[in-house]
């Protein structure tokens, strides 16, 4: 026989049951799922009938069972699986993680203050709020803080770069501007350029457009950073030297920029080899200035300099002059190659080579850098992604009297961003769907139109938008003096030698391993467009993420760890929504239309201060936790781990008890009583932590329309309760729970008139029927014999009361100020799921069944499993601890051998 | 039948005397005499003699607010029926409105050999055909605009813009020149044996008919073919209320309407609303009217507050208070008509309007529609046409 006991649930019945165990001599295993022990007793104000403090009473047993040197109070933790028989059990139990080191976590509270995430408290039965990281309650016991975290928010999920968006948003919320802005740099080196031109796929996951709109997640980004240069507080340190190996990125544009942001922040020296005048790649010549203006780009690439990463200009690698070989004799011990792909593909239509054609890649490049361009009056782009709708609004921008776009296929799949198309829309540009060139039509050399074929949608192709196909005898020709082809960009490979070994693919771009991103060259590794061909900034950042890594394991000869698996993905049906008020995003101010016509000054303005941070505030919180590690910088003790892992531990024992307690009934399914719908009907849990003194209003019960302290209560007794459509069962607390309720409110505001509607009184219990007597003649409390039928309010917000006095035999309405609903008490929500692990069998009710009621009143239908408390069966305080102790006693005698 | 029987059919016996039903009871409300849980405890004690007495008796509007709600699951409205039936047998009957005129109407309908001029309604505009699988089931729509005169109220307008609403989605029904009243009121007031003999005839007419389906604009009679005629008569037919055809159609796309820039809100007869648990299609149907803004009474759907009286029988100052009740919440919306699917409801809302008592009361006026009309004016030309 084995002479442990395991304990499930830390209510004041497991409590008193591990107590006596220990105290006789078992081991005892107490195994408590959230994580404190206490239970339901510790949410109560007082207990009855001697209107004791309910936490004096408990508080000192918490402690006296956690310290015992026989209990080993496993809390936050749940059973997980059960083998064995009597006197053998093999418990294995889920050790859910707190991501808190519990040996070095010293409760001190620094955490939470930081914590920029608000929810409500179960504790505070959601009257009161906590944050994500959290003890449930001031005598929480163990002492210790946990984080929620309901899993992986869509935002980060869809982030290709893995930025903590929810993280940042959070904090902004909180007005933590430079926090949020230290927490995108961790996983995007380029804030202010992402804020303006990220294609953000966070956005379109964001579990808040199921509900309205997404948050403006890039917006928030562009005001963080913005926000630093406008105060002025950009403060860059240049990072330490730390390590003798340096490395060369070929290319400045987002992949290389963040490799080498990534590498000297790991103490390498890095050296950027741009071709160009200026450095940042397509950021700085492909993309438009009202896009993304150069100050911009500039003061954050001059960050990434600070840092110490060295940026070589007007210098190409290639066949001439410096070749990627010269680059290991200069002494560098690899090479990112990420020169993005800027070659425009060719239309392959007849009349290319004419005058007044310019295609979009270097119409941008030659705008961006100052050379004069002329456009024609009347300029059609051909194309429909995001290089098209920039070519398009530059065109307007440079004074073409009519700027019109060609697309092949539909609205539906076209590659530009939404805003982005509805911008040049708004500006004027007009976009012919289906439609695609056939021939540019010539008149002395010059382009003179543009003959085109309408298309009509066939079935999906290899990338899943539907294949454009041409409809014969449907040619037009439209008028143009200025084609501008966008219909997509390859990489230049010109500058590799000709006899390269470099595995490159049919389409242009390097062969890499796709997790390491090494080419077959030892040491040589690319990223960026050049790899995937072209894609957005962001994932060009991811690449960049990931080669530094890989270049960094490379270098220090180590395997490259295997990526974390990431919690599930929270989805819009896991959040509760009900109480979230629906509200559309911050709208972005931009610049008018009329004064954007002939200037390149950007269009969007950025977020205020103020729009940021209610902008911010719309955020579900869908992580709960998020990961915005501001716990972890506040942590002394350095226990935060927002990587820890769930675990298992095997037990062995001799018996079990279950004390899992019991569990509020939803009693919003009652709509005759109001729930939810009328604020100033309220449960008597709520009511409990509402007059605690230790609760969300420190004792001071106010009223949810006006805020006044009530002075005519009403209470209602079973509520979901003595009812066949919803519990048969009496909860056998509740007369007296709202009897010492109506005692409370007395007692806290003198004069309260409080009534209680019952069916019948059920005062079975030592000094029960004369703590009812002392209520009606010293605390002002009438009992009323009738069982509602109905709650209004009134324009006061007053709930009125339709109700029988079955004494009497009169329906009547009684206008209160506030009524407690009692609420039926249901066996622990989890007891279904637990009693299948423990094979023992429940009633129909949920109750634990109990085969022999008379004779062997605590064992349950598996010989060494026992049970007490409200689980057993509905009871009182003083009855489940002193259940509890005879199964104390039973498990000895089980375990010893008794039957 | 016993009262013992009664009882037990209806699970009386669980009754907790909680007193919950006559707390949300629309008649105890305003009559504070009248108690359900009262009625059951007489039954329980075995008072047969006071319950069959019992003035309130036939006070009950049977709506089913009660019984859903009830912690014992009592059927209590058809605990009422069942005790009605025991009063009728000792000659008890309710106080009948409009001197009775409507229950004599029921019982001469009862006879076989009765000879009706029922179709008169039917104008040259009127598609009917008696080659139809469908039989439009018209009710007793035809017998209410001479009684109700007064209040203004066109039940014949039902009828004759369901059969519109049925032409014009290419169906020419059957209507029944033989026709009974379907028996709603006088199984409710207890008259059990004159409902068998409507219930019959109404059979053996359509058994001849030959029909497949029928469509039911009016809640009672609807109610009274799916819930109560099985217990006595045989109909093999598929049975439907127009709110549901019409929801059906419009989600197949086979109705379209015009636009009604109109404010409404919608009153849940009891007999279709908790008695059946249609709630949703006529919501449906006067949604997908383009135009219309529908808005919700404070009471709806199950918790829906009844018009007031029922089976014509003990109307008096609480149904009255009932009804000015339930208009004031329709009021209180903004809406500008209050649409029904009952034409009782109809005459009793028309009625609380025009019969404002001697002391004045609360402005109450608002109009009345049947869904059918609203749905007739909203595939253009004039309604009841």
């Amino acid at each position: 026989m084995n002479d442990s006991v395991l304990i499930v649930g830390g209510g004041i019945a497991g409590i008193q049951a591990s107590i006596d165990l220990a105290n006789m001599g078992f081991q005892v295993y107490l195994v408590e799922k959230s994580p404190s022990i206490g239970g339901r007793m510790a949410q109560l104000d007082k207990t009855f009938p001697t209107n004791d403090c309910a936490m004096c009473i408990l508080a000192p047993k918490m402690i006296e069972c956690y310290r015992h040197k026989n209990v080993k109070v496993l809390s936050y933790s749940e059973i997980a699986e059960v083998n064995g028989q009597l006197g053998n059990f093999q418990v294995k139990v889920l050790r859910k993680s707190r991501y808190i080191d519990e040996t070095k976590c010293t409760g001190c509270g620094e955490c939470a203050e930081k914590c920029p995430v608000v929810v409500k408290s179960e504790f505070e039965e959601g009257k009161g709020t906590r944050k994500a990281i959290y003890k449930p309650f001031a005598q929480a016991i163990p002492n210790l803080y946990v984080i929620a975290k309901r899993g992986t928010p869509p935002c980060k999920a869809a982030c290709p770069a893995g930025v903590d968006a929810q993280g940042y948003v959070a904090l902004i919320s909180q007005g933590k501007f430079k926090e949020a802005l230290e927490l995108v740099r961790r996983r995007n080196p380029l804030p202010a350029v992402c804020g303006r031109v990220c294609t953000h796929p966070c956005e379109t996951e964001c579990n808040r457009g199921k509900l309205d709109q997404p948050i403006a997640i890039a917006a928030l980004k562009r005001f963080v950073a913005d926000y630093e240069v406008s105060m002025g507080t950009e403060d860059v340190t240049p990072v330490p030297r730390t390590k003798e190996e340096k490395i060369a990125v070929i290319g400045s544009g987002p992949a290389g920029l963040t490799v080498a942001s990534d590498l000297v922040k790991m103490g390498y020296g890095v050296t950027v080899f741009e071709a160009m005048p200026q450095p940042g790649g397509m950021l700085s010549w492909g993309i438009p200035e009202y896009r993304l203006p150069k100050k911009a780009l500039q003061t954050e690439i001059a960050g990434i300099q600070k840092l110490g990463v060295e940026i070589k200009l007007n210098s190409p690698v290639g066949k001439d002059g410096l070749t990627i070989d010269d680059l290991w004799e200069q002494g560098y011990k690899a090479t990112f190659i990420g020169v993005g792909a800027q070659a425009s593909m060719k239309l392959d239509v007849p009349g290319e080579e004419l005058e007044g054609v310019y295609h979009g890649i270097s119409f941008l490049r030659d705008v961006n850098l100052g050379e004069e361009v002329k456009v024609g009056k009347h300029v059609a782009i051909v194309g429909g992604g995001n290089v098209a709708i920039d070519a398009a609004r530059t065109a307007h921008r440079l004074g073409a009297k009519e700027v019109f776009i060609v697309y092949r296929r539909s609205r539906e799949e076209m590659p530009a961003s939404e805003e982005e198309i509805e911008e040049a829309e708004h500006e004027g540009i007009k976009i012919h769907y289906l439609a695609a060139p056939v021939k540019i039509l010539g008149k002395n050399g010059k382009v003179a139109g543009m003959e085109c074929i309408r298309m009509e949608l066939g079935e999906p192709d290899a990338s899943g938008r539907r294949r454009p196909v041409p409809v014969k005898g449907s040619e037009f020709v439209i008028d143009a003096d200025m084609i501008i082809p966008a219909i997509g960009q390859t990489s230049d490979l010109a500058f590799l030698p000709k006899k390269s070994q470099f595995q490159v693919s049919r389409r242009g771009t390097f062969e890499v391993d796709p997790i390491s991103l090494a080419t077959n060259v030892p040491g040589v590794f690319a990223g960026g467009d050049v790899v995937s061909g072209p894609a957005t900034v962001v994932e060009a950042i991811a690449a960049g993420k990931r080669a530094a890594l890989s270049i960094d394991c490379y270098l220090r000869g180590v395997p490259l760890p295997p990526e974390e698996e990431p919690l599930p993905t929270v989805k819009i049906e896991d959040i509760d929504t009900k109480d979230s008020e629906r509200k559309n995003r911050v709208a972005m101010p931009t610049v008018p239309l009329k004064k954007r016509a002939h200037g390149f000054t950007e269009v969007n303005l950025g977020l205020s201060q103020e729009m940021a941070v209610e902008e911010a505030k719309r955020c579900l919180d869908c992580g709960i936790c998020s990961w915005c590690r501001e716990c972890e910088k506040a942590c002394q003790a350095k226990a935060i781990n927002h990587e820890m892992k769930e675990q298992y531990l095997d037990l062995n024992v001799g018996a079990i008890v279950l004390a899992i307690g019991l569990d509020l009934y939803d009693v919003s399914g009652l709509t005759e009583y109001g729930y939810g719908r009328i604020p100033n009907v309220i449960t008597a849990m709520e009511y409990e932590r509402l007059t605690s003194a230790s609760g969300p209003t420190a004792g001071v019960l106010r009223r949810a329309t006006d805020g006044k302290i009530p002075t005519n209560i009403a209470f209602i007794q079973c509520v979901g309760s003595r009812d066949f459509k919803n519990n048969p069962y009496c909860s056998s607390v509740c007369c007296m729970h709202a009897t010492k309720e109506a005692i409370l409110a007395y007692e806290h505001h003198p004069g309260t008139k409080s009534t209680i509607f019952y069916m019948d009184l059920r005062a079975v219990g030592k000094r029960f029927q004369e703590y009812v007597d002392r209520a009606t003649k010293e605390y002002n409390v009438t009992y009323i014999r009738g069982r509602p039928g109905k709650i209004d309010a009134n324009s006061n917000g007053n709930p009125i009361i339709w109700y029988e006095d079955t004494i009497t035999g009169e329906t009547k309405t009684f206008e209160t100020e506030m009524v407690i609903l009692c609420q039926a008490l249901i066996p622990s929500r989890g007891i279904r799921e637990l009693a299948g692990i423990l094979g023992i069998k429940l009633d129909e009710h949920s109750f634990v069944e109990i085969p022999d009621k008379l004779w062997r009143p605590l064992d349950t239908t598996r010989p060494g499993v026992l049970a007490c408390g409200y689980v057993h069966s509905p009871r009182d305080i003083p009855d489940s601890v002193a259940q509890a102790s005879g199964t104390a006693a039973r498990a000895a005698e089980v375990i010893a051998g008794g039957v | 039948m016993t009262l013992e029987d009664a009882v037990k059919e209806t699970k009386a016996y669980y009754c907790l005397e909680c007193g919950k039903c006559s707390g949300l009871c629309p008649v105890s409300r305003y009559n504070p005499a009248y108690s359900p849980r009262v009625m059951v405890e007489d039954a329980l004690l075995g008072l047969e003699d006071d319950l069959v007495h019992n003035r309130q008796l036939f006070s009950c509007l049977t709506c089913y607010a009660c019984s859903p709600k009830c912690p014992a699951d009592v059927d209590y409205p058809l605990f009422m029926q069942k005790s009605r039936a025991l009063a009728a047998k000792d000659g008890q009957q309710g106080d009948c409105a409009h001197s009775g005129v409507l229950q004599s109407l029921m019982r001469l309908m009862a006879s076989p050999n009765l000879k009706q001029k029922r179709l008169e309604w039917l104008s040259n505009g009127h598609r009917t055909s008696d080659q139809s699988n469908v039989l439009y089931f018209v009710g007793c729509a035809p017998y209410f605009d001479p009684i109700f005169e007064d209040t203004g109220v066109k039940s014949l307008d039902v009828a004759r813009d369901s059969l519109k609403i049925l032409n014009s989605l290419g169906i020419a029904p059957k209507v029944l020149p033989n026709e009974r009243c379907c028996g709603h009121d006088l199984l409710w007031t207890g008259d059990t044996e004159n409902f068998r003999r409507l219930a019959e005839l109404n059979a053996a007419a359509i058994k001849e008919a030959g029909v497949k389906k029928i469509i039911f604009s009016c809640a009672e009679c609807y109610r009274t073919f799916k819930k109560d005629y099985p217990n006595y008569v045989k109909i093999d037919c598929e049975l439907q209320h127009i709110s549901e055809f019409l929801s059906e159609k419009i989600e197949k796309g086979e109705l379209s309407f015009k636009e009604i820039k109109k404010k409404l809100t919608y009153h849940d007869p009891c007999r279709l609303g908790r008695h059946l648990g249609i709630y949703e299609p006529p919501r449906r149907v006067i949604e997908s009217i383009p135009g219309i803004e529908l808005v919700e009474m404070k009471d709806n759907r199950a918790e829906s507050l009844c018009c007031g009286t029922s089976a014509f029988t003990n109307c008096d100052s609480c149904s009255k208070q009932i009804r000015v009740e339930r208009l004031l919440q329709a009021k209180a919306t903004g809406a500008e008509s209050i649409i029904t699917c009952c034409p009782k409801c109809q005459i009793h809302f028309r009625c609380a309007m025009v019969n404002k008592g001697e002391v004045k009361g609360p402005d109450v006026e608002i109009e009345v529609v049947d869904l059918v009309s609203l749905v007739a004016q909203a595939l253009g030309g004039k309604s009841s046409e």
